[in-house]
């Protein structure tokens, strides 16, 4: 391969990348907010229901994600993180066209279709009727989800990224030993 | 000054007591403790701080790191012993209005969940208000179902004659159960009403507006808190949206201020603010009279909006959202 060639495909490698970069700095600094966000309004639950009332004494005894963690593959290798609910049993609605796919955090291991019980809302461990700012802390978290899953794909992008730039980088010390 | 013959004899019985919560209520914290609060930048200078006012060494026991949660608790305990003093020191009539202070019905609704979701027993009584107790929580260690912790409670309890009129039916699910919840305080409330009002006299005059209030609040929170939560809840709420319930409340002199002072945004005071103000300051009024019972409900009152002020505040801070602390507290506060 010519070197021009490979220079060009090295600029628009790091092109990518800072703009990868940049994209995951953005998402590190919305999930530092959603999280805090979260938590202040975890404290104005508590104000609101008493402290006692919002914590681990709550806890339901058998907890049952409402969201999992899928892994695809494609074919160069690239992993991605997806957010399916638990009952998405068959992978051809999480990813696209993936080669592999592997299932992280769920219930069970086995892929048989048994009926699970109706997804419970966590939000129920505190009542019936809570405060506004219960659910908001809900939604801050699960949207915290999110952007951490998208968190991780861009992570293992970007390390995938900076390794073929150093091959690239490699490739053309070979070709020209003279150039700076 | 009042002038009445009944208030002559209300010494003998009740004197101490009255004396006793005047000083606790001097006690409270004032604006500038709360000013000092604020301005704190960790928990260990909130302990530092509280040491200058009533609570005291109250924290000097507990192991590091301090949390908001461990405050909270030292606190809770701290009120229970003042509770239970005035309580265990008092005389009829006195002694039921303290029976009626207490989270009985709370207390219950906790165990018959726990009976539902088949908790153990023990893990409920860790949740369950210390200000609630009565000698046949033990006996829910027997009942395997809300149904029998239902038929045990009416039985034997001194919340017997609330439940007559509530449902006395077998499907209790968890909707049912917090349903429940809500039925009972109705006649709880009323029974509460009926005993100060039958007392007469300064009691009445004094405890009977801020029960009804407590009514009134409950109900409007309860139909707020709906809204989100529409399916099964109509039987509580006539209204169906907030501005049919604040037309509602248009209606009444009372509220109809208190609706106008809710601010529109983040930064305005939500309904639950606003109420949580009027009764403080109902709260803080009864003190201005004497020889009545309604200063040991309200100061129990105000400690605990205390309790709740002060938690908020250490919890601000300990996640280091000081700006926002100011937004709601100094309002709810006596002085």
């Amino acid at each position: 391969m010519a070197a021009p060639d490979l220079r060009a495909e090295v600029d628009s490698l790091l092109l990518q990348l800072l703009q990868d970069l940049e994209e995951l700095e953005a998402k590190r600094a919305a999930l530092n907010s959603r999280v805090e966000e979260g938590w202040f309004s975890l404290s104005k639950a508590r104000y609101a229901m008493g402290a006692k009332s919002v914590g681990p004494l709550q806890y339901a005894s058998r907890m049952e994600p409402q969201v999992c963690v899928y892994i695809s593959e494609a074919q160069d290798g690239l992993q991605k993180f997806w957010l399916v609910r638990p009952s998405a049993q068959t992978p051809e609605e999480v990813g696209p066209r993936e080669a592999a796919l592997r299932r992280r955090k769920g219930l069970t291991g086995t892929p048989e279709p048994e009926s699970f019980p109706a997804l419970q809302d966590p939000l129920n461990w505190f009542g019936i009727l809570v405060p506004h700012s219960l659910r908001q802390a809900q939604a801050s978290f699960r949207e915290g989800l999110q952007l951490a899953a998208d968190m991780a794909s861009l992570q293992i992008r970007i390390d995938w990224g900076r390794s073929q730039l150093r091959g690239l980088q490699e490739k053309l010390k070979q070709l020209e030993p003279e150039s700076a | 000054i009042d002038f009445f013959p009944e208030n002559f004899y209300f010494n003998v019985d009740h004197g101490y007591l009255e004396g006793l919560v005047q000083g606790c209520k001097a006690g409270l914290l004032t604006q500038q403790d709360y000013i000092n609060l604020v301005q704190c930048e960790t928990l260990e200078d909130v302990k530092i701080h509280l040491q200058t006012t009533d609570y005291g060494n109250f924290l000097d026991n507990q192991t590091n790191p301090l949390t908001v949660s461990k405050t909270d608790t030292e606190m809770r305990k701290k009120l229970c012993r003042e509770f239970e003093y005035f309580r265990n020191h008092s005389l009829e009539p006195l002694s039921t209005v303290f029976t009626y202070m207490t989270y009985m019905i709370d207390n219950v609704i906790l165990l018959m969940n726990g009976a539902l979701q088949k908790k153990s027993v023990k893990e409920i009584l860790v949740k369950c208000h210390p200000l609630g107790r009565f000698t046949e929580m033990e006996a829910a260690n027997i009942a395997e179902t809300p149904s029998d912790l239902f038929n045990a409670v009416q039985v034997e309890t001194p919340l017997a004659p609330f439940f007559q009129d509530c449902m006395s039916e077998n499907t209790l699910d968890e909707l049912n159960i917090e349903l429940l919840r809500s039925k009972l305080h109705e006649p709880y409330l009323e029974a509460v009403y009926e005993f100060c009002k039958n007392h007469g006299d300064v009691t009445a005059e004094i405890m009977c507006p801020i029960l009804e209030f407590e009514a009134d609040r409950r109900a409007f929170i309860i139909t707020l808190n709906s809204f989100l939560y529409p399916e099964g809840l109509r039987l509580l709420a006539q209204a169906e949206d907030s501005d049919q319930m604040r037309r509602a409340a248009d209606h009444d002199g009372v509220y109809k201020p208190l609706f106008g002072a809710v601010g529109g945004g983040s930064g305005g005071k939500t309904l639950e603010d606003v109420f949580c103000e009027r009764e403080v300051h109902m709260n803080v009024l009864a003190f201005n009279r004497q020889f009545h019972y309604g200063v040991f409900y309200a100061y129990t009152k105000l400690k605990e909006q205390e309790m709740r002020n002060s938690v908020w505040i250490a919890a601000c801070i300990s996640q280091r959202h000081r700006t926002n602390i100011n937004y709601t507290i100094l309002n709810h506060i006596p002085y």
